[in-house]
């Protein structure tokens, strides 16, 4: 007792936290009571003076707050409610005794008794206006939590209570509290008889429709406007008897709001009609029309046109809720609107007729009856339309209503999960002659296609006659297409597509066939432009077509009859159109079977039987036959690309035996495991690409040859006697034998993939050949500078092939490349290749098997980037720090943001000195470097600010076409220039404004389209 | 603008051709993708020619309208008639009485005065016998001192700078 005393003592005089605690604790362990408190605090509670009486109710409320529930017994309970009722009326004690109201409203002991004491002492003693926001919190949490437990004891209160919070809430703004208030308001409406009292209810919570609150930024309490707007819409939407009175007001803020308020009030006016139910909607459903009518013809934007429109399916579907008469006996609104609807839809191809058909979609989400009223007006309509002489004009848009018509029919089939049409039955027949008249209607054919692909994408809508049908049409408009070249071709064979997804049938009988025999058998002449326009048309739609496995084989087959047949036995320029024919059909190939390959199909693996033996005997065929006939080179391309993806996918034991015929072809010049086609390869010419003494068209197939080991696993063996050796010989192949960059960069991206995947096998290739390599090569003074540039591509790809696999023998392949940045002539080569390293590229990927560490490009820039910039600061020697700022802009170019972003701040001032290097390519990267961190989180968009003037003229420096001949820097620094305003402060720019105007008006006139094109976009968002 | 709206309901085309030069395959080249940029490089003068100036107008948006001139058919490519340093552009009015036409103009001249160089005279007609006002019309559009005038009024020219807005595409 005496210790309590001390301490509340103590309290009085201090008011810490910590008396408070040991009293809790005191109680907690049972050495005092609650009883044993309120004795000590005796004087303080009924002290004259108002100071302490309300330091002595505020420790009483702040123990009880923290003390356990079960020291709380019913009977102090009881005893702390009364005598915390009887201190609300003592404006110096109020504020600590609703607080202690509050944390005993929650004890299990405080019964239904205490609950009506507690509302009837606020309804009498507390003045809401009289105490600030979290008091008034306190008082709407109390209620909130009595209404949760004991909300019979309350509705036995009936009308006092009603009253006696109505008078309590009446008037609250502070949106805190109005969150509970709003909660504790849809309870009562819910669940007590508010019969009488509908009036003041409305009047306590409409009056905060709509809600335009506003969050302060940085409002620490996060409550948003969609917050209040969800807790008022629960209180509007509590019950139907604010119906009339609620319509009056949404109809009002409808026409006199803005934007938003008319959005929130349709939206709010869609979740109220449900409640409201079909009377209220019937009353006013007339002036409901006329108001939601001006929002979709009339719209503000799409937007409110959009909740408009929503805001009228409720309605309808509010209204014909109960009903499920026959179409013919629809009265009422949905019949006077479609009416209306049917009536601006005589003009098709006006405005008005877009709004129109969108109520007419609406209706056909609705309910079964008025949908099928709608479309039983709507689609014979449009057909009658369609038909009718009168209005051939108008057929384009006739065609994209009906489309319109049919996509909002599927889509609500779709959502019922029914494959059949019940609404477009009747009507199919009728709907699919007019899609397949307007296929052969100018300017209709996309509507007719749109009309098309929700019909033809459901499985079971059609019947396969049907479908056959509506291939039929399609193919034909595709024939008629090759001659017009009309750009609806690409939704044609994008529908087509969509049908030989599930029924490739027809698509192979019907449109197939035609396509193949526009092919022609010999290749066009010269001047020919229009059948190579032709062919190459047939080809891309092929493309589209045959992804299906049966499909892809019927196109591999007759692509390699048409092959053999226009293969040309040279490659000089007389048969120089049979050579594009042929690339044109491979590239048809390659770019099919990558979209396979994307997407997975099992089947690809199998051409390495069907297509890659029909190929090897193709190019062999001509190179074999004399030694002075090359295949072109764009066509080794292609092909290679094709023997990359189907060697991609094979399984490793697949990839061992075909790896072993390769270089059984390749070394030992056995090329029958890998060739075989209708080609006679002429016999006793040896094939041995890889001798010295090869003639250049044999060397070339090492392009093919490359392309096949590249993408080989791990796990399958390099069929050679010693790995380093084979490496080693490549590399004196590539710089004493080949004679052509592309055998270079085949050879060199074998080296790489074989070293990525092997590199614990090339122990003696990677140190002393290599080492060897880089004497000779790049470090001999004497070899030609071009030389040694070109020896440093191949170190990089070398490096690049570690670096990805993030090995540890990288790093001494990079240092090395720092050691040149010294020598004038070849530091720049250096430095771009520590750029090309960091960068990705096509070879040394995970679908080519390599081994790619992730983060690895992260690991390698934290690595040569600090080393870099420390390079780049430093001004002791001109040529290292020049080497170091080309490295910079290199690396920067291609490696993932984040991974420099940091770095930002310091890298600017570089990067704005590396525009000042003459190198255009190197400024196109500093450039798009701005550009990238523009895009960048506002953090980063402000760092350029200090520097905003300096880019300003520099950029306007490096778009004149006098200054800077190049034109890819032409555009970027155009391009930069526009995007400056929206990340740069305006008080900085705007001096700038005029001069940037004015200077730009120069670049207006650069010879070139596309740069005016960028001029005109980045004038424009300064002159705005 | 005032309330008042003078055509409520215009008639929608369909944008004739896709706009922009064609970049497909079009067989003139003897291998389908032989690269564009090559002859990027060279120093051929692309002159600015009517498709170029159609494709600066053509986005610019009704006043009253959620609608391009090229979808109202307000201009067409046809109209346009460049000649060295001359252009002459010709637009058509959706209804004779259109009172939104001298805004409609005044963007066309807006638009061209900020994104063709200096060099060009540019005239702004409407077609013959489309509007009321025909030739009140033209005078207004193609006098200077007036169009400066216009361009002073705050209010107007924020309209026409609204008209404008969409077509630069990063808003």
């Amino acid at each position: 007792m005496e210790a309590t005393e001390r301490l509340v003592r103590t309290w009085m005089a201090s008011g810490r936290d910590e008396e408070v605690n040991d009293l809790v604790a005191a109680i907690e362990s049972d050495q005092t009571t609650l009883l044993n408190l309120v004795k000590a605090l005796g004087e303080y509670l009924t002290s004259e003076e108002d100071k302490d009486r309300t330091k002595g109710v505020e420790l009483l409320s702040a123990v009880i707050k923290k003390c356990p529930a079960e020291k709380l017994n019913r009977q102090s309970v009881r005893v702390l409610t009364t005598f915390y009722c009887s201190k609300l009326d003592d404006i110096h004690t109020i504020i600590p005794a609703l607080q202690g109201l509050h944390s005993l409203s929650g004890s299990p002991n405080f019964t239904s008794v205490e609950a009506t004491t507690v509302v009837k002492g606020f309804f009498s003693h507390v003045t809401m206006k009289a105490l600030t926001q979290s008091v008034r919190f306190v008082v709407y949490s109390t209620i909130d939590t009595i209404i949760a437990n004991h909300r019979e004891a309350l509705k036995g209160l009936d009308t006092e209570f009603i009253n006696g919070y109505l008078a309590l809430a009446d008037g609250e703004k502070d949106p805190r509290n109005l969150l509970v208030a709003f909660a504790i308001e849809r309870v009562i409406i819910l669940e007590f008889d508010i019969s009488k009292h509908v009036e003041s209810f409305y009047n306590i919570t409409f009056a905060y429709f709509p809600i335009t609150f506003r969050p302060p930024p940085n409002d620490p309490y996060g409550i948003t406007s969609e917050d209040l707007r969800e807790a008022l819409r629960g209180c509007l939407t509590a019950t139907p008897l604010f119906g009339i009175m609620a319509m009056d007001l949404f109809l009002e803020k409808l026409n006199a709001g803005s934007p938003a308020i008319k959005r929130d009030t349709l939206q709010t006016l869609a979740i109220c009609f449900p409640v409201y139910g079909p009377a209220t909607a019937h009353s006013f459903s007339r002036k409901l029309w006329n108001s939601l009518k001006l929002e979709i013809f009339q719209p503000v934007d799409a937007e409110t046109q959009g909740e408009a429109l929503k805001a009228f399916k409720v309605l309808i579907d509010t209204l014909y809720s109960e009903e499920t008469v026959d179409i013919i006996d629809l009265t009422g609104l949905a019949k006077d609107a479609c009416e209306e609807c049917i009536q601006i839809l005589k003009e098709p191809e006006k405005t008005q007729a877009k709004h129109a058909i969108k109520v007419l979609c609406t209706f056909v989400a609705t309910t079964p009856s008025v949908a099928k009223y709608a479309i039983s007006q709507t689609v014979p309509h449009l057909v009658q339309l369609f038909r009718s002489p009168d209005e051939v004009l108008t057929r384009p848009a006739t065609v994209v209503l009906l489309a319109e018509v049919i996509t909002a029919s599927r889509d609500v089939s779709k959502l019922q999960n029914s494959d059949t049409d019940t609404l477009l039955g009747p009507f199919q027949d009728d709907i699919l002659a007019v899609l397949a008249a307007g296929l052969k209607v100018s300017g209709s054919e996309k509507g007719a296609l749109q009309g098309l692909l929700p019909l033809a994408s459901a499985p079971s809508v059609l019947s396969d006659e049907e479908i056959g049908f509506v291939v039929h049409c399609i193919t034909e408009f595709i024939q008629a297409s090759v001659d017009s070249a009309v750009s609806s071709r690409d939704e044609a064979l994008e529908l087509l597509g969509t049908i030989s997804g599930s029924n490739h049938q027809h698509v192979s009988s019907q449109t197939l066939p035609i396509l193949f025999s526009s092919l022609p058998d010999h290749p066009p002449p010269r001047d020919d432009s229009a059948s190579r326009q032709k062919y190459w048309l047939s080809l891309q739609s092929l493309k589209k077509l045959c992804r299906h496995s049966e499909l892809f084989e019927t196109l591999v087959i007759r692509l390699t009859t048409k092959l053999d047949l226009i293969w040309p036995t040279t490659f000089e320029s007389e048969t120089e159109p049979a050579a594009a024919y042929a690339h044109a059909i491979l590239k048809t190939l390659g770019q099919t079977l990558s979209i396979k390959v994307e997407q997975r199909h099992p089947d690809v693996a199998k051409y390495v039987d069907r297509l890659l033996p029909r190929l090897f005997n193709l190019v062999l065929s001509t190179v074999l036959s004399t030694p002075d006939r090359r295949v072109d080179q764009r066509i080794l391309d292609v092909t290679a690309q094709i023997i990359t993806l189907v060697v991609q996918v094979l399984p490793p034991s697949r990839q061992q035996s075909y790896a072993n015929n390769a270089f059984g072809a390749l070394l030992t010049g056995n090329i029958n495991q890998i060739a075989n086609g209708h080609k006679i390869i002429p016999e006793g010419v040896k094939f041995h690409p890889l001798d010295k003494s090869a003639s250049a068209n044999q060397k070339d197939l090492i392009l093919l040859f490359g392309a096949a080991v590249v993408p080989i696993e791990e796990e399958v063996s390099i069929p050679v006697p010693d790995l380093s050796q084979f490496l080693q010989s490549l590399v004196v192949w590539h710089y004493s034998h080949a004679d052509e960059e592309a055998q270079k960069i085949a050879v060199e991206h074998m080296i790489a993939s074989i070293v990525n995947k092997h590199v614990d096998q090339l122990q003696d290739f990677l140190t002393a050949n290599l080492n060897a390599f880089w004497q000779q090569e790049i470090q001999d003074p004497s070899k030609t500078l071009s030389h040694r540039q070109r020896a440093i591509v191949t170190w990089s790809w070398i490096s690049k092939a570690l670096v990805v696999r993030s090995h540890p023998l990288a790093n001494d392949f990079i240092d090395h490349l720092f050691d040149l940045f010294g020598e004038e002539g070849i530091n720049w080569a250096a430095a771009k290749a520590l750029g090309q390293i960091g960068s990705g590229d096509e070879v040394l990927t995970k679908k080519n098997h390599c081994i790619v560490k992730v983060l690895h490009a992260q690991r390698y820039v934290a690595k040569v980037l600090p080393r870099i910039i420390a390079g780049a600061k430093d001004a002791n020697e001109r040529t290292r720090q020049t080497a170091h700022l080309v490295a910079l802009t290199s690396l920067i170019k291609s490696i993932p943001r984040a991974a420099y972003a940091q770095e930002l701040p310091s890298l600017i001032p570089l990067l704005l000195r590396g525009l000042e290097l003459p190198d255009p390519e190197i400024r196109v990267n500093v450039i798009g470097t701005f550009q990238a961190a523009a895009e960048g989180d506002p953090s980063e968009q402000s760092i350029v600010e200090e520097h905003a003037l300096t880019l300003v003229s520099s950029m306007l420096k490096n778009c004149m076409v006098d200054q800077m001949p190049a034109m890819p820097v032409r555009i970027a620094a155009l391009k930069y220039l526009g995007v400056l305003p929206s990340i740069v402060r305006y008080n900085i720019l705007h001096p700038q404004k005029s001069h940037v105007v004015r200077e730009l008006g120069k670049v207006l006139d650069d010879p070139k389209r596309v740069v005016r094109k960028e001029a005109v976009d980045a004038r424009f968002t300064y002159s705005g | 603008m005032a309330g008042e709206i003078y055509n409520p309901n215009p008639t929608i085309f369909s944008p004739a051709q896709p706009a922009g030069r064609k970049s497909d395959f079009s067989g003139e080249s003897l291998w389908i993708d032989e690269k564009v940029e090559t002859h990027d490089d060279t120093d051929e003068v692309e002159p600015i020619d009517a498709e170029e100036i159609y494709g600066l107008i053509r986005t610019i948006y009704d006043p009253e309208h959620p609608n391009t001139l090229e979808e109202l058919r307000i201009v067409s490519l046809p109209q346009i008639n460049v000649n060295k340093n001359h252009v002459r552009i010709e637009f058509t009015p959706t209804i004779p009485h259109c009172g939104a036409s001298t805004q409609l103009g005044l963007s066309i001249r807006v638009r061209l005065l900020r994104s063709l160089p200096a060099r060009f005279k540019v005239d702004i007609y409407v077609k013959p016998g489309s509007h009321v006002s025909e030739h009140a019309l033209n005078k207004q559009l193609n006098d200077k001192e007036r169009v400066a005038a216009a361009l002073e009024n705050q209010a107007l020219l924020s309209s026409v700078e609204q008209t404008l807005r969409a077509f630069s595409g990063r808003v």
